[in-house]
């Protein structure tokens, strides 16, 4: 994508917000600065094997992260929102927009109610990312599922909501159908093949890369849109089940001159259960396939399978909350060649802590061990093994303002 | 136990009596009584006022609170004029309405101000009344008048998880449960009623949520309501994590 297409977003959000009115622009932002220390290997962020946002050669005082979520309301039905961001990595572009999209979501008129989005956004997948900028309420890095998501996969198209209300029929809870149709995420599958599922705060960027040297993750390579279709029910307040199937019908034989397209398919279910105001208990799974014609020579086709899940227990009392969860990921090569096979086995513990000091303050702490094997290490490093730790203190200032 | 100490009059001495039309409270005591006695007293009867007091109890015997209960006369006196209904608020705060449930009277006028630091969007496809009200900060709004019996289910267009009640009600006396489960309603004309409660947290069957009951001169009526069947998972009381939205 173009950084023209960054320029008309942001031109045209400053022109319509110069209309505004009571309460017509929101804005939340937030500066995340971090003590961090790291062992094991260079980050993949850095150009090395490790799976984690930091290493050892980048410790110390680091960015979290820096950025503007903001919506602009158009009419009473639509509205722009723009998430802009900054890592302080090798990121060619300082500032970037994670999403840009218009919502389009009338008042309901029945128990069926209508609303749809366009632009560029995350599917809805993540029920950890759930605070502005696509944070992670839980603790400071989303499990690797949700790492990858945020990494790879970008809706860039339109997508469908039709939601049943059920508090008109009596029903504390709603359900809802959703569908997407997309393009640019040809290459999605492509990092899951060269370095496994990482645990990293750090999303891609539409116009941006990420990495060492950074690499661009949304191209249009055959003009094939995907789609991706989901359920979502939400019993009363306490329970909130998603299922969702994504395929981005990208043809495996197609490629650009800066890009390869990978057919790239999965199914994902994922359950959130407070049971208390205090406890929150997460689980998602995802399980799927890609599969892209690597080797030029015989044009056979790489398929590999990946499937990853994680639980979660965070605790929630005044202004503290406590969190641990258990990740585990594998990838399995079925056939075809990519170099040795990619063939990642690992699991990850996450224990979080996160105060709440009130006036836009707080502060948080992390501590992850991930241990993996991942067969291509051994090209760059003396074995496939690895074990990586990472303790990280946050400090975080949010601001909010109403226009 | 606590039907005993109500006969009393201990319990119910401890209690403001709930008249929710406004021109009860313009009247003394005094008043009061010669109005009623000349069968002028709203919703007006045959006889002389009664007090009814109706306890709700879930199926263990526990109190139900915020219960919607309502008394109407079986016979009102041909040409009696229902009162003006008081004025009330829906509030929003929290991500929440408050009250979750409101009862109001048919006519009512009913504030929605916004007291969080997010926008709203609130909503109502009900038949009783259909309304689109976009509550954004700094934004005066004009209240919504009720005009039409029945349940009003109020959502937010923002915030889905946002559910709140308004019983519009043409019955003459009216109000919620309290923490103890009871409703103290004075100076009903003596007759007969229609006695009906409902909560979103009540299964039981439409029907079972009504009965007929008579008020007699000068002496309380104590009703007891025991549901028939359990009641449905209330939320937890404080604050949870929302999907941010604006």
């Amino acid at each position: 994508m173009s950084r023209l297409g960054a320029c008309a977003v942001l031109s045209g959000l400053l022109w319509i917000g110069s209309a505004s009115a009571q309460d017509r622009l929101d804005v939340t932002g937030e500066a995340d600065v971090r003590w961090v220390s790291a062992s094991g290997a260079p980050s993949y962020l850095n150009g090395g094997e490790g799976l984690l946002r930091f290493d050892p050669e980048h410790e110390d005082l680091r960015l979290g992260y820096l950025f503007l979520d903001a919506r602009l309301r158009l009419t009473d039905s639509l509205s722009a929102h723009v998430i802009a961001d900054a890592y302080g990595d090798h990121d060619r572009n300082v500032v970037d927009l994670s999403e840009a999209y218009l919502q389009w979501r009338p008042f309901p008129t029945n128990a069926i109610r209508w609303s749809a989005k366009a632009g560029a956004f995350f599917m809805p997948v993540s029920l950890e990312n759930r605070g502005p900028g696509w944070t992670d309420v839980y603790t400071i890095t989303p499990s690797a599922l949700n790492t990858w998501i945020g990494e790879e996969f970008r809706t860039i198209g339109t997508e469908f909501e039709a939601r049943w209300l059920g508090a008109s029929q009596g029903y504390l809870g709603d359900v809802a159908l959703i569908g997407a149709i997309y393009g640019w995420n040809e290459p999605a599958g492509e990092l899951l093949a060269d370095r496994g599922f990482g645990l990293t705060d750090r999303p891609s960027t539409l116009f941006g890369g990420i990495g060492e040297p950074p690499e661009e993750a949304y191209h249009q390579v055959d003009r094939r849109p995907g789609y991706y279709g989901g359920l979502t029910w939400r019993h009363h307040d306490w329970l909130e089940l998603r299922a969702l199937r994504y395929d981005n019908r990208a043809d495996p034989y197609a490629e650009t001159t800066t890009a390869y397209a990978w057919h790239t398919r999965f199914s994902s279910v994922g359950a959130r259960l407070e049971p208390t105001e205090h406890w929150t208990f997460i689980a998602q799974y995802l399980d799927g396939t890609t599969t892209t014609a690597a080797d030029i020579v015989t044009e056979s086709l790489f398929v590999m399978n990946y499937r990853t899940a994680f639980a979660l227990a965070s605790f929630k009392q005044h202004r503290e909350r406590f969190t641990v969860r258990f990740d585990d990921f594998q990838t399995h090569q079925v056939s075809g060649y990519y170099g040795l096979p990619p063939n990642e086995l690992g699991h990850a513990w996450t224990l979080g802590w996160m105060h709440d000091f009130g006036h836009g303050w707080t502060t948080a702490a992390e501590w992850i061990r991930a241990t993996s094997v991942f067969p291509p290490r051994v090209e760059y490093a003396e074995s496939d093994g690895l074990i990586e730790s990472q303790l990280q203190l946050a400090v975080r200032y949010r601001i909010h303002a109403s226009l | 136990m606590r039907l005993a100490i109500w006969a009393n009059g201990r319990d119910s001495e401890r209690r403001q009596p709930v008249m929710r039309a406004a021109i009860y409270k313009k009247f003394r005591w005094s008043a009061w009584i010669a109005l009623t006695w000349l069968g002028l007293g709203p919703g007006g009867s045959l006889g002389h006022a009664g007090d009814l007091i109706v306890a709700i109890a879930d199926r263990a015997g526990k109190p139900v609170p915020e219960v919607a209960i309502t008394a109407a006369a079986l016979a009102p006196r041909p040409g009696a004029r229902a009162p003006m209904p008081e004025p009330a608020i829906m509030d929003q705060r929290n991500l929440a309405f408050v009250p979750q449930l409101l009862v109001v009277g048919v006519g009512a006028e009913v504030q929605f101000p916004n007291n969080d630091s997010v926008s709203h969007q609130v909503y109502s496809f009900s038949p009783a009344k259909r309304f689109q009200l976009p509550l954004y900060k700094g934004a005066q709004h004009r209240p919504v008048n009720f005009d039409k019996a029945g349940l009003v289910v109020l959502g937010c267009n923002i915030h889905d998880q946002m559910v709140g009640y308004i019983y519009v009600t043409d019955a003459g006396y009216y109000g919620k449960s309290d923490a103890q489960g009871i409703l103290h309603l004075s100076n009903l004309p003596a007759g007969d009623y229609t006695l009906t409660w409902w909560s979103p947290y009540i299964a039981d069957a439409p029907e079972k949520m009504t009965r007929t009951i008579h008020v007699a001169e000068h002496e309380p009526v104590n009703i007891q309501v025991h549901l028939n069947r359990e009641l449905r998972a209330r939320p937890e009381p404080g604050a949870r994590q929302t999907d941010w939205s604006y």
